[in-house]
């Protein structure tokens, strides 16, 4: 994510980015770096626009990064700084219709490069991908990966739905490629009753097509959809 | 007991081993260690505390007509130093493997240097990591060429002329066709190399008739003290394979069957066999050690051993899982 006019300058003209190593994703490892603007870019604002090829990453102090903000709080913290080669303009830019803000997502550059929105580069489990599509050809207003948080605990649910008067979580059972391998996912899901705290209701889906046909399972998600007032349109500017 | 896997992770897409970008591309030794970040806060998630780094980590770091990529190592100390710190902080036991056509004992002089040169960048990366001597290098003897006493001659004749740098993280390992428990042990003599143990391979080719507690002491043996040795463990595939092949007659594509050679890794490990293994060791093997899992399942197949194995043998579910 690019918040600010000066590291869209660095990123252009010096050719690298920064993250804080306290607060990067579990995964900063890639072959390309995409970046998302936020809403001061006007024309191009709440989009991924641009992408540059990774030459290098290094650890160097922020201080180091950044001479002239030697008074920053920060200013001693360890950052990757990834240097980047020259920017390149997607052949479209992807939009997040919800105006969320996008800080990673690990993707790939077939997907980066055919994105149609935000939530299409996520690359998720064959079931997560096959109710994507349902929904898109659906025009089923959904974000994926939607991360909610509860006092410490950090929950992600696979897809929201933001509806007139509450919001549909749907949360897929199948965790792993291999089905009967137990992982151990990053952020756990979310039971009922935290979900409900939060205000939202549950959709738990069982693997699409096996369990459940995937008919079937669109057709709960938008009926509890309908009993929250319908999916609303997508929000004014945030 | 550290149980681990070699290089590629399954168990969550997208996650890579090293930057495998041509040379054209310009892939660096930093961006695979962003990448083996991500690996080991995946690792530790997962409960897993052995894994087998890729060979190719710093990407023609030894290539004779790019020099551009000779210094990858130097220019990496601080990233480096920062991944084996976050290894260390994680009890992960890091290991190399050196690629196949690394052939330290090559009858061809260029062959053995560049080999030697290959040993000695991956010594240095986990010199730069700081790692304990835990973290060794697994190395084949290399090619018979029709003189086994020869050949083995000669690995001692090149592992003398190795810098101690690399010595002191080399380990060697029976393979399944060429040398021997008896081969490695007879090396191990001479030069001090500690042995590895390879199941799958002392099952497959065991010319002399060694018991498997005798081989097995044998290399557990040959570990300083206070070195957790490692071994290796896999089962043969059962599985029937499907080739598909061109037809030579019709050039047109079609599948055949063949039955699995006992040579070839299954996906998963036969967790019946990996307690009956353990049971016999614990009976007479007079040390512990960590075991590489080698399934063409990787993690997810070390992951299913952990499942299985907390249920068929309880007992022993604490040792296997941490």
């Amino acid at each position: 994510m690019i918040n600010s006019h000066r590291d869209f300058e660095i990123a252009r003209d010096q050719g690298w980015y920064r993250i804080p190593c306290e607060r990067a994703p579990s995964r900063v490892g890639a072959d390309y770096l995409a970046f998302y603007q936020t809403k001061l870019f006007e024309e191009e604002r709440w989009a991924v626009n641009y992408y540059a090829p990774i030459r290098r990453y290094r650890v160097l102090s922020r201080r180091t990064l950044l001479p002239h903000e030697t008074e920053h709080p920060r200013a001693s913290a360890p950052y990757y700084k990834i240097e980047i080669g020259a920017l390149r303009r997607l052949p479209r830019g992807i939009p997040s219709w919800r105006l969320r803000r996008v800080t990673f997502i690990p993707t790939t550059l077939e997907r980066l490069l055919t994105a149609e929105e935000i939530n299409d580069l996520w690359c998720g489990t064959t079931d997560e991908e096959e109710l994507w599509r349902a929904f898109k050809e659906g025009g089923v207003s959904a974000e994926r990966r939607y991360p909610l948080r509860e006092a410490d605990e950090h929950y992600t649910v696979d897809f929201a739905l933001f509806c007139q008067n509450g919001r549909v979580a749907v949360c897929i059972g199948s965790e792993a490629i291999v089905e009967n391998v137990r992982i151990i996912r990053e952020y756990p899901l979310i039971d009922d009753y935290e979900a409900a705290a939060l205000g939202w209701t549950i959709v738990r889906l069982d693997r699409l097509g096996v369990a459940e046909p995937p008919g079937a399972c669109l057709q709960r998600i938008l009926q509890a959809a309908e009993n929250l007032g319908g999916v609303a349109g997508t929000p004014a500017e945030g | 007991m550290r149980l681990g896997f070699p290089v590629k992770v399954l168990g969550q897409p997208g996650l890579r081993s090293h930057d495998s970008r041509r040379w054209q591309n310009r892939p660096h030794l930093s961006v695979s260690l962003a990448y083996l970040r991500d690996t080991i806060l995946y690792l530790e998630r997962q409960d897993i505390r052995m894994y087998r780094m890729a060979s190719d980590l710093a990407p023609y770091v030894v290539h004779p007509d790019l020099p551009e990529f000779h210094s990858q190592i130097e220019d990496c100390h601080a990233e480096l130093a920062v991944v084996g710190e976050m290894a260390t902080e994680c009890d992960l036991r890091l290991s190399f493997h050196l690629p196949l056509t690394s052939v330290l004992n090559a009858r061809d002089e260029t062959v053995a240097q560049r080999s030697a040169q290959m040993a000695t960048a991956h010594a240095r990366i986990l010199e730069a990591m700081g790692l304990g001597p835990e973290a060794a290098i697994v190395i084949h003897v290399g090619g018979l060429y029709g003189d086994r006493d020869a050949a083995l001659a000669r690995f001692v004749q090149y592992h003398e002329r190795l810098p101690p740098l690399v010595r002191r993280r080399l380990v060697l390992e029976n393979d399944d066709k060429r040398f021997s428990v008896s081969d490695i042990t007879w090396v191990h003599e001479r030069t001090g190399i500690p042995l590895v143990f390879d199941y799958l391979h002392f099952r497959n080719f065991n010319p002399q008739g060694l018991c498997m507690v005798e081989a097995l002491e044998r290399c557990l043996g040959s570990w300083p003290a206070g070195v957790t040795p490692k071994i290796h463990f896999s089962s043969p595939r059962t599985a029937m394979r499907i080739i598909d092949r061109k037809a030579s007659q019709s050039g047109s594509r079609e599948s055949i069957m063949r039955a699995p050679r006992t040579l070839q890794h299954s996906d998963f490990v036969d967790p019946f066999q990996f307690a009956d293994f353990l049971r016999e060791c614990e009976r007479f093997a007079p040390r512990g050690f960590d075991v590489m899992i080698e399934a063409k399942a990787k993690d997810l197949a070390l992951l299913h051993l952990r499942q299985h194995m907390s249920r068929i043998d309880p007992a022993r579910d604490c040792r296997v899982g941490n």
